[in-house]
């Protein structure tokens, strides 16, 4: 067990691979010399080498459209995307390669590749640096889609990614980068597990990324305000998503509330509602509760920002108000 | 300004305390100085005191409630204060809490029977109706404790405009009155059941319609489900205590602060890595001396302080990575009262009087019989006595209290010789100076220059 950063766990992650298999390399822009704009490659090119932490031209679509050839020619590349606006360039690789050759070879072809970005509502980073695509990602069948909130599941996750060989997109937080966690290296870790982050009785909270943080952060008051406990979850893998975890937490309170920062309409956290609706139903005491962003692009203003985004005020004053008019 | 009072940090490892007992009420008046209640910490009961002169306003905790430390447990009115406006400042204070409540849409009325007496006189009720009817009113009075129970908001929630717009409810009502039994909408035309009803209205209306108060709280002791008995009729009691016996059910007993402080030093005992030394000191100097003033155990301190200003290893205790050489003879005596067990220190008493020993363990035991141990009486041995000679058993060895080095379990006399069992700490005493010890023991136990009074 060692205290450590988000981007400090998941370079450690990048370095075990990287020593154990000669074959994981990792590519994207400013991965090698400048060590990734957030630091997670750092230290790791004069280690490894040029050939294996290979800094690429501003081209997103080559970014992973050269990781699926090295991944189909044996090797196991990490792709580094600067940010999530900027997959989009790379959508086409993603989609119409990475996530459909294994399917399309009948299981001839693997693609043991991670892409790798962070998103979210930094701080003024305004509309066009700022969005989440984990919706647009978790709809799309033949690969998996992880969301690391917290420096642990990043280090487990991330290693379990580099070393399966199923193509993996992992999520991260722009404000997670410099988070502070206690990693127990030896755990084994299921990556396709949710975490309950605190137990509770009454109120079922399910989010992901930094809302998990914003969440805890709002718990105190709701549970001194309503005199009941909250039950948080952290989902972690986004899909496949953990409903055992969740059916048992939801069994347990009768309450669902899913918290994300991505706007509400056609959102993640539908999904979340949706299944529960269909699987849950008479376990429900009342109408699920989502919490979300605003439908607006993000804007430039702080406040503003502050505004389009849940945050902690915001999010007890909404579960406390649920739960006032709906009997909990 | 009104004066606070609050739960006091009796001890470093104190989080939470236990009100034993308030020695005043509301509307007392209180001087400096005059207790206001009893406290029990994870260590001993002590009073607590005011420190302003005033009226007594509210008392916030009830008698056997533990609190956190920091939790205002009274209100003191000062003598002097312009009391309309503090009593103003102070409801309207104490309305806010109760305003937000209203808008968030906490209803706090009890939910109205009468009204519906009387907009419904002509419905007929079957005789099971009544019986429910009769339960809620007789019961109504505890209500909020079974609520408590029961883990349900404090108050229920009003029933809103019975009769109209029934049929609300959440999927988890209608599964579980599905399961009951129960018919929600004709019970919220009724207004027995909130619109919309949830899980916990059902539960409430089930659980009294068909358990008596009494049931309820012992299912509640026994930490038991109702939903463990079969729907569709009446519990009582009886009916649970038969369960109980017939499953072999125990009953849960929370442990109290002073079992807890026990277990954990007895814990802590069990780890040190212990030796024992058993011999026997002549018994004749100190039979020949006993008296009811200076009782055997006043020997025996005198005894086992002046053996250790002789060996400075039994005044050591160990603190970090350093030991701490203390320069007088204090010594932690077990004493117990029914379920009480203190190790109350008896300090310097190398410096100090056959007499002043006396009178010092006279006072203690009142202290011990009465509750009134303070945390200040637990500190600074270095060694300890366990002497259970009165009970008749002729030798047994006992835990070391604390951080002492050491502790002498002393037996009955037997054959003009009374047993001694010194369980030592092998960090701080080896095996040879627990002999040397033993043997001063010995030998002072034979010198007449100590018996002087």
């Amino acid at each position: 067990m060692i205290e450590m950063l988000y981007r400090e766990a998941l370079n450690r992650a990048i370095d075990e691979c990287m020593a154990a298999d000669p074959n994981v390399v990792m590519l994207g822009e400013d991965v090698g010399l400048y060590g990734g704009s957030y630091r997670v490659s750092e230290g790791l090119v004069s280690k490894y080498g040029e050939k294996r932490l290979i800094d690429t031209p501003i081209a997103e679509l080559s970014i992973v459209g050269n990781a699926v050839g090295m991944a189909i020619g044996g090797l196991r590349p990490i792709a580094e995307i600067m940010t999530a606006n900027f997959s989009l360039l790379a959508f086409d690789q993603i989609i119409n390669h990475m996530s459909k050759y294994r399917y399309m070879s009948a299981g001839k072809i693997t693609l043991p590749m991670v892409v790798r970005f962070p998103q979210g509502v930094s701080k003024q980073l305004a509309a066009q640096h700022s969005e989440s695509y984990e919706q647009m990602l978790s709809a799309v069948p033949g690969m998996h889609v992880f969301a690391a909130g917290d420096p642990h599941y990043a280090y487990h996750a991330l290693k379990k990614a580099i070393l399966m060989d199923d193509p993996v997109v992992f999520i991260e937080h722009e404000l997670l980068y410099n988070k502070k966690g206690e990693v127990d290296f030896d755990a084994e870790v299921d990556p396709f597990k949710a975490r309950i982050v605190k137990e509770g009785n009454d109120v079922t909270i399910v989010s992901y990324l930094k809302m998990v943080d914003d969440v805890m952060a709002a718990v105190p008051e709701i549970e001194e305000r309503t005199g009941k406990k909250c039950e948080v979850i952290d989902l972690q893998s986004l899909n496949p998503i953990d409903t055992g975890t969740l059916k048992t937490s939801i069994e347990k309170t009768g309450r669902l509330v899913v918290v994300e920062e991505d706007h509400k309409m056609g959102g993640y956290g539908a999904q979340i509602v949706s299944w529960a609706a269909e699987s849950l139903f008479y376990a429900l005491d009342a109408a699920p509760l989502r919490i979300a962003g605003e439908n607006v692009p993000i804007p430039y203003n702080r406040q503003l920002e502050l505004a389009s985004i849940p945050t902690p005020d915001k999010i007890a004053a909404k579960i406390i108000q649920w739960g006032a008019d709906n009997g909990l | 300004m009104a004066y606070e009072i609050v739960m006091p940090q009796l001890s470093d490892s104190m989080e939470e305390g236990k009100l034993i007992s308030w020695k005043v009420k509301p509307g007392d008046q209180v001087k400096v100085g005059d207790v206001i209640a009893e406290v029990e910490s994870d260590k001993a009961i002590m009073e607590v005191q005011s420190f302003k002169e005033g009226t007594v306003k509210e008392l916030r905790v009830q008698e056997g409630q533990s609190v956190p430390v920091g939790t205002v447990i009274a209100v003191i009115e000062p003598t002097g204060s312009i009391t309309s406006e503090e009593s103003g400042v102070r409801s309207e204070e104490r309305a806010k809490p109760a305003a937000s409540n209203e808008q968030l849409g906490m209803r706090n009325e009890e939910p109205k029977e009468e009204p519906q007496k009387t907009t419904q006189p002509s419905t007929p009720k079957s005789s099971n109706d009544k019986e429910a009817q009769r339960a809620v009113q007789t019961t109504n009075d505890s209500h909020s404790i079974l609520d408590q129970i029961l883990g349900f908001n404090e108050t229920p929630p009003s029933i809103q405009n019975p009769g109209e717009a029934t049929g609300v409810a959440s999927p988890k009502a209608r599964a579980l009155a599905a399961q009951y039994g129960l018919d929600i909408e004709a019970l919220q035309e009724e207004g027995k059941l909130p619109t919309p009803a949830h899980e916990a209205d059902v539960k409430r209306y089930y659980y009294r319609r068909y358990f008596t108060a009494k049931a309820l709280k012992l299912l509640h002791e026994y930490g038991l489900s109702p939903e463990l008995f079969p729907v569709g009729k009446k519990h009582s009691e009886k009916e649970i205590l038969a369960y109980i016996a017939e499953h072999e059910i125990p009953k849960p007993e929370p442990l109290s602060p002073m079992r807890k402080a026990i277990i954990a030093t007895v814990t802590q005992a069990q780890q040190k890595p212990v030796y024992h030394i058993y011999d026997a000191i002549d018994a004749t100097l100190l039979k020949a001396h006993e008296s009811e003033r200076y009782t055997l155990t006043v020997w025996l301190l005198k005894l086992f302080a002046e053996a250790m200003m002789r060996h400075e290893d039994f005044r050591k205790t160990l603190s970090g990575d350093a030991m701490q050489l203390w320069p007088n003879a204090s010594i932690a005596l077990a004493m117990a009262d029914g379920e009480a067990l203190y190790m109350p220190v008896f300090r310097d008493l190398n410096r100090k009087s056959v007499a002043q020993i006396a009178d010092e363990l006279a006072a203690m035991k009142e202290k011990v019989k009465t509750g009134r141990v303070t945390p200040e009486d637990l500190k600074g041995s270095t060694f300890g006595i366990s002497n259970l000679g009165m009970t008749g058993i002729e030798r047994f060895d006992a835990m070391i209290n604390a951080q002492d080095c050491g502790i002498a379990a002393v037996g009955s006399e037997t054959g003009g010789k009374i047993s001694v069992t010194l369980t030592l700490d092998h960090r701080i005493v080896n095996g040879l100076q627990g002999a040397q010890f033993m043997q001063t023991l010995k030998e002072l136990a034979k010198e007449k220059t100590l018996f002087k009074t």
